[in-house]
């Protein structure tokens, strides 16, 4: 036990991993809260392709003007113009073509990746970068300057987002309101791109190309299926961000396979769990909610039930012409929580709004049936069929069979047609 | 200078195109304070551009709009605007409160946190559209009615005198409809100039102050019976007029 999870905390490789990670999870799970509730997602995946071109450039200008290997500033500026570049263009493509937003993102991002790679390959003598480091991500090996510059971002974008929460929070819920209270929507969008790259260059170098929008959107997104509020969205995102980190790395350590792929994996299949267990929005509350739904034919089969019998109505009478199997008790447990029906020991009641609601549909079953008649239909069909018609009531059904029929007072068995004013 | 204005909303010569096709052609219309006034016309008469343009989102090609005696564009925040219920993210993560209080975002400074000043009048906002027993459900829990009146508190607690609402009655019921329109009377008994986009000619008439009738030119502004004449109605809508002619046979009894 002891060697599972305190040894590796003793190695700097995993300690310098771990802070990293962390910083980098952090930050990008706050900001990508913001990507998921602004459907960004692909955007984010276009830009850590279309930095690779950023990266080169970075490095070959340094290179070849001032002579710097490996400038780590000049390729991160590089990246963020490379970022920026890609931005412009997407919008410039969708917006003066009959090409869609989508398909400009799936465009650019891969022509830009695929200048990246060309320009790498072609100078591969003057710029010596690893494309399988770049495209992987390497955060067992992650050098110093990788962790300054991750501390660096995220300290600039954590101010941003925290300094300028509302401003973002209202400009993402609704922009139409935000531009016309004066809020710079168009500057906010460009702010929030330039953290998304930000963060996204950052951590590459960890996770790699194909891996960092997983850390920007997984845990943002698992954290959307726990909060109602977007504060407590970002906190949990975060956390989100730093256990896969966390639980990424002692699998790798322990599995003894690549950093960046455990920490994905880990962050998926923790996604996973939060879908499958949420107390509001996951699968497992879902699926309750559906089997605690008593079916609305029960519900007005029990009120008409009742409505006939006219007095106490004890559970085998209810039994006896209601047809739901199990779920009966549910049912009656259901509709004594939502005010329709009184329990006491001889049996069942109806309240007044329960009196109501059978009458209504009593009402429609007996029109029903008469208009059942009325086409035609023979007599020993007439019951069952309207059984299936009495819940069709809305938008002027009943008002419009009443009227058709001439106001009939009885049913074709002779019984009286409940009073209209009884219909809410 | 801005309450001295006898006018609300001041329209003048305002034509906003989109390449040759005008969407607006020489609106002009002066709609006074502390009304209930309704915007109609058939689809794609330019409603919506009417909107944007006095929230000053567009600019037009020619013409002027001022609020409250103020050019549009120094006016920013000054119209409330209520979204149509489609175009919200029902889905974000977003309380009720949180919805109102954003009504009190232009108020407060960009380096401080909304102060129980501006929680108090978020609240009271809720109030005023009987919403306070739902100020902590997220949104998307809520009715298409309530939904619709929380989004009117947020137009209120911003403390505007204008209020633009983007067809609130779309896709709601009869008694909600009832519910909303309540809400609206009681804004405009505080002192509010409502300007509500509407769709349903029948209801038109009993629901409004005024009526604007446009179909990229302006038809119409002034009382209910003066707008919904059938040759009006029918040189805008052309074919589609039968169906209102009990419409107009009502308003004339």
């Amino acid at each position: 036990m002891y060697d599972l999870f305190i040894g590796p905390l003793r190695e700097i490789y995993f300690q310098k991993a771990l802070i990293g990670g962390s910083i980098v999870a952090i930050v990008a799970g706050v900001v990508g809260c913001l990507v998921v509730l602004r459907r960004m997602a692909f955007l984010g995946d276009a830009l850590s392709h279309a930095m690779i071109a950023g990266v080169a450039g970075g490095y070959l200008v340094m290179k070849l003007l001032f002579d710097f290997e490996a400038h780590a500033p000049g390729m991160l500026l590089g990246s963020l113009l490379a970022a920026v570049a890609t931005v412009a263009l997407i919008s410039f493509v969708s917006r003066i073509s009959r090409v869609k937003e989508d398909t400009a993102i799936g465009i650019m991002y891969t022509g830009i990746f695929a200048l990246g790679v060309v320009a790498v390959s072609v100078f591969r003598h003057y710029i010596h970068i690893d494309l399988m480091h770049f495209i992987m991500g390497d955060i067992l090996g992650v050098a110093d300057s990788d962790l300054w510059a991750g501390a660096f971002v995220a300290a600039i974008v954590l101010s941003v987002i925290i300094l300028f929460f509302r401003h973002f929070q209202l400009a993402t819920f609704d922009p139409v309101m935000a531009a016309s209270i004066g809020l710079p929507v168009l500057v906010l969008d460009y702010v929030l791109t330039t953290c998304v790259s930000l963060v996204v260059v950052s951590a590459v170098s960890m996770v790699g190309v194909i891996l960092v929008v997983g850390l920007l959107i997984t845990p943002a997104a698992t954290a959307y299926l726990l909060s109602d509020r977007l504060e407590p969205m970002m906190i949990l995102s975060a956390f989100f961000g730093v256990t896969s980190v966390v639980g990424g790395l002692y699998m790798c350590v322990w599995l003894d396979s690549a950093g960046g792929g455990a920490i994905m994996l880990f962050c998926t299949l923790q996604f996973l769990l939060v879908l499958a267990i949420a107390p509001k929005y996951g699968l497992l509350a879902r699926w309750l909610r559906l089997r605690n739904l008593v079916p609305q034919q029960v519900t007005e089969d029990i009120l008409t039930t009742i409505l006939r019998y006219n007095r106490e109505t004890p559970l085998t009478i209810v039994r006896q012409y209601v047809d739901s199997g199990k779920g009966l008790n549910r049912a009656l447990r259901q509709m004594v929580h939502n005010g329709l029906l009184l329990k006491s020991e001889g049996g069942y009641t109806l309240t007044e709004e329960g009196c109501k609601e059978a009458n209504n549909v009593l009402r429609a079953h007996r029109l029903w049936e008469k208009y059942l008649e009325n086409i035609g239909t023979p007599k020993d069909r007439l019951h069952t069929t309207a059984h299936h018609l009495e819940h069709i009531r809305e938008d002027g059904t009943v008002e419009y069979l009443d009227e058709k029929l001439c106001n009939p007072e009885h049913d074709p068995h002779g019984q009286k047609i409940p009073n209209c004013k009884l219909v809410a | 200078m801005t309450t001295n204005s006898l006018y609300a909303v001041e329209v003048e010569h305002l034509t906003v195109s989109y390449l040759a096709r005008p969407a607006l052609l020489d609106v002009n219309v002066r709609i006074e304070k502390d009304q209930l006034v309704g915007i109609i016309g058939p689809n794609g008469a330019g409603k919506s551009t009417f909107i944007k343009a006095v929230l000053g989102f567009v600019k037009p090609d020619i013409g002027n709009i001022r609020i409250n005696g103020l050019n549009v564009q120094k006016a920013k925040g000054q119209v409330a605007y209520v979204p149509q219920r489609g175009s919200v993210d029902w889905d974000f993560p977003i309380t009720v409160k949180e919805v109102a209080l954003m009504g009190r975002y232009r108020q407060i400074p960009w380096y401080s946190s909304p102060g129980s000043k501006d929680r108090e009048a978020a609240l009271e906002a809720l109030k005023m559209v009987r919403m306070e027993d739902f100020a902590d459900r997220q949104i998307g829990e809520l009715s298409g009615g309530q939904q619709q009146r929380v989004f009117l508190a947020r137009a209120l607690s911003q403390g505007s005198d204008i209020l633009l609402l983007d067809e609130p009655f779309a896709g709601v019921d009869a008694a909600t409809e009832r519910a909303i329109l309540d809400v609206l009377d009681r804004a405009k008994r505080v002192g509010k100039t409502l300007v509500v986009v509407h769709h349903d000619l029948t209801t038109a008439a009993e629901y409004f102050d005024k009526l604007i009738l446009i179909k990229q030119r302006m038809f119409a502004y002034g009382p209910p019976q003066t707008v919904l004449r059938e040759e009006l109605l029918s040189k805008i809508y052309e074919g589609r007029l039968r169906i209102f002619g009990n419409v107009l046979k009502s308003e004339e009894s």
